[in-house]
């Protein structure tokens, strides 16, 4: 008897506590109007107040909500802070299309925005900032004369006001309605964001989905940092018309937030829930120079010895330094550093694993922090390609440094690599000219650098992120012109007298502080492992402090002038 | 009264609820999983509407898609059992704003008695009795010890944001007090980046004594008896019965009247059940309030001979309780016993399969509620409790020999289950002595105890 199918009886039974005189006043039950709102993503239908709390994403498939500017400028600005700019500025008919005001006046109606556009000063937690949110349902927020001239006008003002901007960014691309002069609107625009940028100011755009056509080739992908929300569709021809130029399907997840953030496009992808704090965090992060130094000297400052005594060859050195235990850069950051946020991105190949940047707090003096990251694990170490940094990591270091010397910042890099990327695509995207690059440009910043090598310190691809104003290194990190392995191979025909060749090369941190190629050595009392990292990075962050605390002192010209000297002497 | 009530469950209380509907004339619709199509409350009810696939959260949990089957099923009420969406305030507010009436107490009151700290608050200031502790949090280790002082030891030291033992400790000794505080907070510290820590009296071996209460909307609220369900593994309760061996009738009334006191002053309605703790010397202490229908419901059924279901749904149609405080008579002794389809020695890991073989046994004074049939499959998905067996007699001894009776006539191949370890329970001394409290699992069966954390 597997099934019961239909084996039960199910006759009617006799009703009981029926009153007759009992009063039928309950209503049928039935969904009252918005009560639940259908997920555009997963087509599930979800209690509307669960949306809203969620900041309209879905709870059931994490699907995100299209928003009106009037929700997103609640969920971004401070209650009551919002102040629009330039709301009444005249449309422009350019082509005479015929019916375009009618079209708009019913919009403007039905949406009750003015335009696609909405902009004005508002406060983040607190932190002054113009504010722009595009609504995709006004003609999917296309760019026109209006659009553009509202963005350029608030972005002069926020030049004069020296305000950082955020746009929050959304279209479909120029508005066909008002043809070439909506294609003028992303130059005008691009115009507007050069200047402010020049002026040192800060711009951060935000894509949301969609994010097409002009508006990304101008404003959209112009920000000191770019971030995107979870999914958005992000490109510049949509994927039909690419699927009808090409004749080939597209790839999933082809030209969405996650796939711009692999191919290094944009910084970072922000849950809403975070978006906010996000802002506000990134805003503080950019108003402090590296003259103002957020914390006291520390004096009478604990210098802890090394222990001469310890006797270490120098190939027991090399194996420390490339032990799998080794803390990589990333426990050091999260150690030394509070509030680390990671940047991503070359902005234009690919987000290369081998090389995390980013900026964070230490006792609240924001710093670009760059590290070279081994992964622990195989799994980690396909992402992170054994620290071996290919040409986009060091395009993307450059670029972190570069945005840190722009908002006048201190750079810390850490060193951990066996050496640059090895192979085919290195060579097709340059890696020889990626590293050179790096060495000029970096005697340029206007900015304090240094540099900690925690491991290993592999040759070229260690002195691309080395070029800086002092040059640290862990008691038991090496610093080499190429491997032991190498060496022995090179000079002696046989690889295998790597041990021989460590004890020749002059690479320990005590033969490099005598060959006057680094300041100072971190000392390990026993080798750094995860266990006894908090002494280590406690006593680096002090270090750290100190360094930060004199550069202070110094103009950038100084710091560049140092720099130069510090290499002319070698 | 309702014509229609859909129950938003699955299982033996499902099939429980069909029925008492059916006894009432009503006519009933089944929602079920796709792992759930030939389950026995899919087809013992009248209607019944696929709800999704086999995961809860899909299904059984998806209030959208349970609202939408309810109006599509022109059902006036619905009956959410126990587990599942039974306390779930959100779905109960959502029933509301579609005219759907929630078989159970209000959203509001869900929430206030799902709170704990609030329901504590509530019951302190309306003068039950709760175990003594902080009520404000507290951070530093000489600041705990003065309150624990005063307290008196045991003392349990709790991280607020605690949870699976992390972050608690019990401090036995005012010396040792210090150190345990310390050692508690840096756990929670380092779990959960929460160093709020909470201090209260530790109750050495309590029995765990609940009322079940029933409460109409004219201001009536009776309490039908305890039910003593110390026998617990791992807070998962494994038998129950009523009366508790341990009350003297003084005391059992004495508890009586402050559970409705108690739901009383929470201005319950509906069925509910008042947990307390009872500590060696006869001191009981609120410990929270379930609003909901409980599993070990037939125990109270059987000595009260009120059925609860039947109860629930008429308080919910807005008729008074049928009977009044002193036209309740306990009589006789029952017993509950949960079969789980769990294997006590795999560490009680369920184990769903096929019941390729049944006997259900009967007579007088036994009653099995189950869901399962020969040739059923348990899907894997859900609870492993497969069926509970409830005995009732004139006294506690001839109710354990009763169910030792019942459960050696009991056959259910193909699936492990815990019927053995029910067994082994019964046999031993102290708990046919009534030697019984929270720790007697741990304490009698050590190897379970290894298990444990």
């Amino acid at each position: 008897m597997a099934k019961l199918k239909n084996l039960f009886k199910k006759t009617n039974y006799i009703s009981i506590g029926r009153n007759v005189e009992e009063k039928q006043e309950q209503k049928t039950p039935s969904v009252p109007e918005g009560l639940w709102v259908k997920c555009p993503k997963c087509g599930e239908p979800i209690y509307k107040e669960d949306v809203r709390e969620n900041f309209y994403v879905c709870p059931k498939c994490q699907g995100y909500f299209r928003i009106k500017t009037k929700t997103r400028i609640r969920m971004v600005a401070d209650t009551g802070t919002f102040e629009p700019w330039f709301e009444d500025l005249e449309e422009k008919n350019p082509l005479q299309y015929p019916g375009y005001e009618a079209k708009l006046e019913e919009l403007r109606e039905k949406t009750h925005i003015k335009e696609a556009v909405t902009i004005g000063k508002c406060k983040i937690d607190g932190e002054e900032a113009v504010l722009g949110v595009c609504d995709a349902r006004f003609l999917m927020a296309s760019m026109g004369y209006v659009v553009g001239e509202k963005i350029t006008r608030a972005i002069e003002r926020a030049t004069k006001l020296r305000l950082p901007v955020i746009l929050f960014c959304c279209s479909g691309g120029a508005r066909m309605q008002e043809g070439i002069v909506s294609l003028m609107q992303m130059a005008k625009t691009s115009a507007a964001l050069k200047r402010h940028s020049d002026a040192g100011l800060l711009y951060i755009s935000v894509l949301t989905d969609p994010t097409t056509g002009g508006v990304t080739a101008s404003f959209a992908m112009l920000g000191d940092v770019i971030l995107a929300e979870p999914g958005a569709l992000i490109g510049f021809a949509g994927p039909r018309v690419i699927e009808q130029t090409i004749g080939e399907k597209l790839p999933e997840g082809f030209q969405r937030a996650e796939f711009l953030l692999e191919k290094g496009i944009i910084d970072g992808i922000i849950e809403r829930s975070k978006l906010k704090n996000t802002l506000s965090k990134l805003i503080r992060y950019h108003k402090i120079d590296y003259r103002t130094v957020m914390f006291e000297k520390k004096k009478g400052k604990e210098e802890i010895v090394i222990d001469e005594t310890k006797e270490i060859s120098a190939w027991e050195h090399v194996e420390i330094s490339r032990s799998a235990k080794r803390p990589a850069s990333l426990d050091y950051i999260e150690r030394i550093f509070n509030g680390f946020m990671e940047l991503h991105g070359d902005r234009s190949f690919r987000d290369d694993g081998a090389v995390v940047g980013g900026i964070a707090l230490i006792d609240g003096q924001p710093v670009t922090v760059i590290g070279q990251q081994k992964g622990k694990n195989t799994k980690e170490n396909l992402v992170r390609n054994f620290g071996m940094v290919s040409p986009e990591g060091y395009r993307k270091a450059l670029r972190l440094m570069k945005e840190a010397e722009k908002f006048r910042r201190p750079i810390i890099n850490f060193v951990d690599t066996p050496g640059a990327a090895c192979g085919i695509g290195a060579e097709e995207r340059g890696q020889g000219e990626a590293i050179a690059r790096n060495l000029k440009e970096m005697f340029g910043l206007k900015v304090p650098v240094l540099s900690i090598l925690i491991g290993e310190g592999g040759s070229g691809g260690a002195l691309a992120l080395a070029v800086a104003n002092e040059v640290w290194m862990m008691e038991n990190a090496t610093y080499s012109i190429l491997s032991p392995e190498g060496f022995a191979s090179i000079l002696w025909k046989d690889g295998k007298r790597a041990k021989e060749a460590s004890e020749v090369m002059k690479i320990t941190a005590k033969d490099l502080k005598e060959l006057g190629i680094i300041e100072c050595i971190i000392p390990e009392q026993e080798p750094a492992d995860l266990e006894n990292i908090e002494e280590i990075a406690a006593y680096m962050k002090q270090r750290i402090k100190q360094f930060l605390y004199d550069c202070s002192k110094k103009t950038p010209k100084q710091l560049q002038e140092e720099r130069y000297d510090r290499f002319r002497k070698m | 009264m309702f014509q229609k009530i859909l129950i938003a469950n699955r299982g033996e209380i499902a099939v429980r609820i069909i029925r008492a509907c059916r006894e009432m004339g009503i006519k009933t619709v089944a929602v079920y999983s796709e792992a759930d199509k030939e389950a026995l409350h899919t087809q013992l009810a009248d209607e019944a509407i696929c709800i999704g696939p086999a995961p809860s959260t899909e299904s059984y949990l998806n209030m959208e898609r349970i609202l939408s089957a309810t109006i599509a099923a022109k059902a006036d009420a619905i009956h959410p059992g126990f587990g599942f969406l039974s306390e779930n305030s959100k779905f109960v507010e959502m029933c509301q704003k579609c005219n759907i009436t929630f078989i159970g107490p209000s959203a509001d009151m869900i929430n206030r008695m799902g709170n704990k700290s609030e329901a504590r608050r509530t019951m302190r200031s309306a003068g039950v009795p709760v175990v003594p502790g902080t009520k404000e949090p507290v951070y530093e280790a000489e600041e705990g010890k003065k309150i624990a002082d005063e307290m008196g030891y045991p003392v349990m030291i709790k991280a607020s944001s605690g949870g699976g033992g992390k972050g608690m400790r019990i401090c036995e000794k005012e010396e040792l007090f210090c150190e345990n505080f310390r050692t508690a907070q840096m756990e929670s510290v380092r779990a959960f980046g929460d160093h709020t820590m909470y201090i209260e009296k530790y109750i050495v071996h309590p029995r765990h004594i609940e009322f079940q209460i029933l409460a109409d909307k004219f201001g009536n609220v009776i309490q039908l008896g305890e039910r003593d369900c110390s026998i617990q593994r791992h807070h998962q309760k494994l038998i129950e019965e009523s009366p508790s061996s341990s009350l003297t009738p003084q005391l059992r009334k004495e508890m009586g009247k402050m559970a409705v006191h108690a739901a009383k002053a929470a201005g319950y309605e509906n069925a509910g059940t008042v947990e307390f703790l009872l500590d060696q010397d006869d001191h009981f202490y609120f410990i929270e309030m379930n609003t909901r229908i409980q599993v070990e419901h037939p125990v109270t059924e059987m000595v009260s001979g009120i059925d609860l279901i039947k109860e629930q749904i008429m308080i919910a149609a807005g008729y008074p309780i049928s009977k009044k405080q002193e036209e309740i008579h306990l009589n006789g002794h029952a017993i509950e016993c949960r079969i789980n389809a769990e294997d006590p020695k795999r560490n009680f890991m369920p184990c769903p399969g096929v019941i390729e073989g049944l006997h259900l046994p009967g007579g007088f004074g036994v009653r099995i509620d189950t869901a399962v049939y020969g040739g059923y499959e348990i899907p894997p998905f859900y609870d492993s409790m497969i069926a509970k067996v409830i005995v009732h007699d004139k006294d506690r001894i001839s109710a354990i020999n009763k169910m030792r009776s019942t459960l050696g006539e009991l056959i259910l191949e193909g699936v492990v289950t815990n019927l053995d370890f029910q067994y082994e329970i019964l046999n031993n001394e102290d708990f046919q002595r009534g030697k019984i409290s929270t720790d007697f699992i741990p304490e009698h069966f050590p190897s379970d105890s290894l298990n444990r954390d």
